[in-house]
C-alpha cells in the first residue's frame, strides 16, 4: 500500500543554504503532526511535496512524483494556509465554489460541495456574507472549508488554531479529529501548539535544520517515558516512607510531594510491587498511573541541545 | 456552532472526472469578468460611458454625414466626409474610457492578489502560472474589448449603413476589419500593459499610481518632446500610438498631434506588451514559489 508521502534523499538548496538535507522518510497515518523550530525546513518540505519547488532526490505523494506530477498532487491534496489567502469581495460560498472549480470540479459539483464544506466547518447561513467582514474564527473555518471542497485525500493544515479563542480552538480541533473518520482524508498538521499535537495527532514528524529528526507514532515519540515500568503514584500520606521501601526493593524513586512520588520499577517487576510494598508498610495507594511524557518534553528531548532554540525562536 | 457539534450534510467521495488542467484559465477568466461586473463603478458605469460615446458619435455621423471634415492626407484628398473621418478617430474617444477601466480593473489585478494573499489560494491548487496569466489576460481582454473594440465596430457599422448605394457599401466593408484591428490593439493596450504595471508593486495603491503616472505624465512628456525633437518619441504615449495605427490603417493623418511613425507605434505597443507580460510572468513565478507554506 502506498503511504502518504515518501522522501528519499530529498535535498533542496537555496544558493549556499541547504534547506533540506538528504531527507529520507516514509510517512503514513491518520493525523500527523509536522513539528520543528522556525527554519527547520517544514515550509520547504511542503512546497516540494506540492510540486512547487525543484529539488534533488525523490519526493512521492500518494504514489506520485512531486517533481513531475505536482498539479495532479495538488488536485488530491488540500491546503489550509496559516496566513489569510482570500479574494476580496467574495462570499464564503463563492470562494469555496471557485476553489472547487480551480481544482477541476464541474461548477455545479463545486457549488454543492462548497455548501457542504462550509456547513461542515460550521458557517451555516453566514456563508453568504463577504469573507472580508468575518472574525478570525470564521476566517479559519473558511480556510478549512476551501481546503476541503475538492475532496482531498491529504489535508495540510498550517496553524489551524492560530488566533482562536479557547472555545473556537476546541471546535476546530473537534472538526480536525473528525475529518479522517467522516471524510477519509489524512491530515498533516503543522503547528507550534504542542498541546494540539498531543490532543489530535497519532503520529509526528519532527524536523530540524533541514533533516527529519523523528518520524513515528506519538507513543514512540514519548519513547521510554511511555513504558509500563515508569509510574506516577499517589498515596494517602507519607510518600517518603513508601519511596524508602520501594528503593529497598530495587526501584528508583523521586518524591515529588508528601503524597506523590515517581517510581521506576526494576526490570521484570510490575505495578504489583508498589501495592505489595505499600501494604507491607501500612500505606494506602490512592492512584497509580504509567508516567506519560508530554509531547512538548519529548519534542525538546528529540531536538537535544537545540531544544533551547524553542525558548528563543519558538516552535512551529 | 456549539462545541462538539459537527454538521455534515452526508459526505460522499467525489468519483466523477476532473476537468483537464488546460481548462483552469477559463475558470480564472470567468472569475475576472464576474468580479469586474459586480458593483457599478468598476465596469458597468464605464460601459455606459462607452455606450453614450457610441450613441453620440453615431448621431453626429448620421446628422452630419454630408458635411466635410478637413483632415490631412484623407481619402481622396485632404477633406473627407465627417462620417469617414470619425471612424478612424473614434479610437481616441474610447481611449478615455479604456484608461478609466484600466485604472478600476487592470492596473490592480496582480498587486491586489499579492496583497490579499490570493496566490496561496491559487497555487495550492492545480493552477499553473501560465493558467493564471492567460486567465487574467483573457478576462481583461473580454472586458476591454467590449469598450475598445465593440464600440468602434458599431461605428463602422453605422458608417456602412450611411452608404448611399450598394457599391459604396461594398467598398467600405474593409473598415469593419480595420476597426476590429484597431479595437484589438486598444484592448491589448488597456488590458495587458496595465496588468504588467500591476505586477510591479505589492501594493494596489502603488501599482495604480505607477500606471497612472506612466500613462498620463510620461506619455504627455514624450508627446511634448516629440514635437521639438524626434517624432518617434511620441510612440511612448500609448493613445498616440493607437491613433497612429488607426489613422495609418485608414490612410489618414490628423493635424494637431505629433505624427507618430507607424513603425514606432507598432514597436511601442509590442514592446510595452512584451515587457508587461514578462513582468507578470516573473511576478507570478515568484509568487508560486514563495506563496504556499510561507517563507522558507
Amino acid at each position: 500500500m502506498t503511504g502518504l508521502f515518501e522522501l528519499d534523499g530529498l535535498t533542496k538548496r537555496y544558493g549556499a543554504i541547504t534547506a533540506l538535507d538528504q531527507v529520507t522518510a516514509a510517512v503514513d497515518g491518520r493525523i500527523i503532526g509536522l513539528l520543528g523550530p522556525n527554519g527547520a525546513g517544514k515550509s520547504t518540505l511542503l512546497k516540494c511535496l506540492l510540486g512547487l519547488l525543484p529539488y534533488q532526490g525523490q519526493a512521492r505523494v500518494l504514489g506520485l512524483e512531486a517533481a513531475t506530477d505536482g498539479a495532479e498532487i495538488r488536485d488530491r491534496v488540500g491546503y489550509m494556509p496559516e496566513q489569510e489567502s482570500f479574494l476580496s469581495g467574495m462570499s464564503a460560498v463563492e470562494l469555496c465554489t471557485y476553489a472547487g472549480e480551480l481544482s477541476g470540479l464541474p461548477r455545479s459539483e463545486a457549488m454543492q460541495r462548497a455548501h457542504a464544506a462550509l456547513y461542515y466547518a460550521g458557517l451555516e447561513e453566514k456563508r453568504y456574507q463577504p469573507v472580508d467582514g468575518y472574525s478570525t474564527g470564521m476566517k479559519q473555518r473558511v480556510k478549512l472549508a476551501q481546503a476541503l471542497v475538492h475532496d482531498p485525500e491529504i489535508l495540510f493544515l498550517d496553524e489551524p488554531t492560530n488566533g482562536l479563542d479557547p472555545q473556537s480552538r476546541e471546535e476546530m480541533l473537534a472538526l480536525i479529529v473528525e475529518l479522517p473518520v467522516r471524510r477519509g482524508c489524512a491530515i498533516v498538521l503543522s503547528t507550534h501548539l504542542l498541546p494540539d499535537v498531543d490532543r489530535v495527532c497519532d503520529r509526528a514528524v519532527i524536523m530540524h535544520r533541514g533533516a527529519v529528526r523523528f518520524s513515528g507514532s506519538i507513543d514512540e515519540l514519548r519513547g521510554a517515558r511511555g513504558r509500563d515500568s515508569e509510574l506516577a503514584v499517589a498515596v494517602k500520606a507519607d510518600a517518603a516512607r513508601l519511596a524508602e521501601a520501594l528503593t529497598a526493593a530495587g526501584a528508583i524513586c523521586r518524591v515529588s510531594s508528601p503524597i506523590a512520588l515517581e517510581v521506576d520499577l526494576p526490570a521484570s517487576a510490575t505495578s504489583q510491587l508498589v501495592f505489595a510494598t505499600a501494604r507491607t508498610a501500612g500505606l494506602q495507594v490512592r492512584e497509580l498511573a504509567v508516567r506519560r511524557e508530554s509531547v512538548e518534553a519529548a519534542f525538546l528531548r528529540v531536538l537535544g541541545d537545540d531544544g533551547a532554540l524553542r525558548a528563543q525562536g519558538g516552535v512551529t | 456552532m456549539s462545541a462538539g457539534q459537527i454538521h455534515d450534510l452526508g459526505y460522499k467521495r467525489y468519483v466523477g472526472s476532473r476537468r483537464s488542467m488546460g481548462t483552469r484559465w477559463r475558470v480564472i477568466m470567468r472569475h475576472q469578468i464576474t468580479s469586474a461586473w459586480a458593483g457599478w463603478w468598476r465596469f458597468k458605469l464605464w460601459l455606459i460611458a462607452a455606450l453614450l460615446t457610441t450613441t453620440s458619435v453615431s448621431a453626429v455621423m448620421y446628422f452630419m454625414h454630408d458635411r466635410r471634415l478637413k483632415m490631412l492626407g484623407g481619402i481622396g484628398g485632404q477633406v473627407v466626409k465627417i462620417a469617414d473621418g470619425l471612424v478612424p478617430l473614434s479610437a481616441m474617444f474610447y481611449c478615455k474610457v479604456g484608461f478609466i477601466v484600466s485604472l478600476t480593473i487592470s492596473a490592480t489585478v496582480v498587486a491586489g492578489d499579492l496583497q490579499s494573499g490570493a496566490f496561496t489560494f491559487y497555487f495550492a491548487r492545480s493552477v499553473r502560472p501560465v493558467d493564471y496569466v492567460i486567465g487574467k489576460l483573457a478576462g481583461l481582454a473580454v472586458l476591454l474589448a467590449v469598450i475598445m473594440a465593440a464600440g468602434p465596430i458599431v461605428l463602422a457599422g453605422v458608417r456602412l449603413g450611411l452608404s448611399e448605394n450598394l457599391d459604396e457599401l461594398i467598398d467600405l466593408l474593409p473598415i469593419l476589419a480595420k476597426q476590429l484591428a484597431v479595437g484589438a490593439v486598444g484592448t491589448v493596450i488597456y488590458a495587458a500593459i496595465p496588468l504588467g504595471f500591476s505586477a510591479l508593486s505589492t501594493s494596489r495603491r502603488n501599482a495604480l499610481a505607477i500606471w497612472a503616472a506612466y500613462y498620463v505624465m510620461i506619455g504627455s512628456m514624450a508627446s511634448g518632446l516629440a514635437f521639438v525633437t524626434w517624432p518617434a518619441l511620441a510612440a511612448i504615449d500609448l493613445p498616440a500610438s493607437l491613433q497612429a495605427i488607426s489613422l495609418h490603417l485608414f490612410d489618414q493623418q490628423f493635424p494637431g498631434r505629433a505624427n507618430v511613425p507607424i513603425s514606432a507605434a507598432l514597436i511601442s505597443v509590442l514592446g510595452h506588451t512584451a515587457a508587461a507580460i514578462a513582468a507578470v510572468v516573473w511576478r507570478i513565478r515568484r509568487a508560486q514559489q514563495t506563496g504556499v507554506g510561507g517563507a522558507s
